[in-house]
């Protein structure tokens, strides 16, 4: 009997923490938390098969994280190998408890995003532009083309902090705890942040589309 | 769980119109809450076409980029000769084996470096002939006095 009021007291306590952490304990998490753990074990073992297996997992999303905050090819690449390799030999840093492979591979992202943007800030409002592709060419839709290029343009004008908030919220699928991970900051700042860049955004589109009928 | 309004357009504000991407733990009241308040359905499609406008913004094709970093991680796994030398020495492993034979490498390598000291320099006898030639020359000077009387 008291056993099993013990057992019911220790339910209602992993309940709570699943809650706390807005993690469903479904199999899928389970596995893909073990998932997480071994690989990495592997990599600081310095297993090159798991490395890779990790960056094959990662590397799409780590490249369009960059894309979207960096703007070129270039220093895309540079980042996103910069990332890979801190994961090869900053591996025993990772802590399962404290964030996933992906959350912990984004934050390197993004740091290594924000100290490239704030040393060469100048460089990249140019570049930006330059490499985004539309899917539909300018002739057969140039009012969606030119929503697109405002659009692009608003973003890259953006602060680094609140560009990062969007495209991570936007394109990435985190959580908000998740995105006030990767950025070291709190829920609340988030949000603000996230809502600054977003009536941002909202108000540079206005005026362009305003000036462009005009 | 009920939301208010200012909540309601705080969550809209910062995490668009898409129930997905809003905070799980209010989603379910947001979800109500924009069903039963028009003026809350009203800053939804206020909002929506800035969504709608991201949803477009794709990325260019990073496959080439994609694949130069696959190889940049290959070279960086691979390693060089000494990594694996250094690997093969002091491997990683929790095991308790590849524990005990760092200490025992350790220890062994004073004796291994003399080992080679040793044959590099060979102290001074350089060869077979060079040493009969040499044994013969400390013979000659042996005193043979004491041996005469």
């Amino acid at each position: 009997m008291q056993q099993n009021e013990r057992y019911r007291q220790y339910l209602h306590e992993i309940r709570q923490c699943f809650a706390e952490l807005a993690i469903t304990p479904n199999r899928s998490t389970v596995l893909k938390m073990t998932d997480d753990q071994e690989l990495m074990t592997a990599i600081q073992a310095g297993n090159a098969r798991a490395y890779e297996s990790v960056v094959k997992r990662h590397l799409k999303s780590i490249s369009h994280y960059a894309f979207r905050m960096l703007g070129n090819t270039k220093d895309t690449e540079d980042i996103t190998q910069e990332t890979f390799l801190r994961l090869w030999t900053h591996a025993d840093t990772w802590r399962s408890e404290k964030a996933s492979v992906s959350t912990w591979l984004h934050r390197i992202a993004h740091n290594l995003c924000i100290d490239y943007l704030r040393k060469d800030k100048s460089a990249i409002t140019s570049e930006y532009l330059d490499e985004h592709e539309g899917h539909e060419s300018p002739t057969e839709q140039p009012d969606k083309e030119e929503r697109l290029i405002s659009l692009r343009e608003a973003l890259a004008q953006l602060p680094e902090r609140q560009r990062s908030a969007i495209v991570l919220n936007h394109y990435h699928g985190f959580s908000n705890r998740e995105i006030a991970q990767i950025m070291n900051i709190s829920v609340d700042a988030l949000e603000s942040i996230l809502a600054r860049a977003r009536r941002g955004l909202k108000a540079e589109l206005l005026t362009t589309i305003k000036n462009g009928s005009s | 769980m009920t939301i208010s309004s200012e909540r309601f357009a705080a969550i809209v504000e910062a995490y668009g119109t898409e129930p997905a991407r809003w905070p799980t733990e209010e989603r379910t009241a947001a979800m109500v809450h924009c069903a039963t308040h028009p003026e809350a359905q009203a800053l939804v499609a206020e909002f929506q076409a800035l969504d709608e406008m991201l949803n477009q913004f794709q990325v260019a094709d990073l496959s080439v980029l994609q694949r130069n970093v696959l190889n940049q991680a290959a070279r960086t796994s691979a390693g060089n000769v000494f990594d694996h030398l250094l690997d093969w020495l002091l491997p990683h492993s929790e095991r308790l084996m590849a524990w005990l034979w760092r200490p025992a490498l350790v220890a062994c390598l004073p004796l291994v470096c003399g080992v080679l000291l040793a044959d590099y320099f060979s102290f001074g006898i350089d060869g077979v002939q060079n040493s009969r030639e040499e044994e013969l020359y400390l013979l000659s000077l042996n005193d043979y006095t004491e041996t005469f009387e």
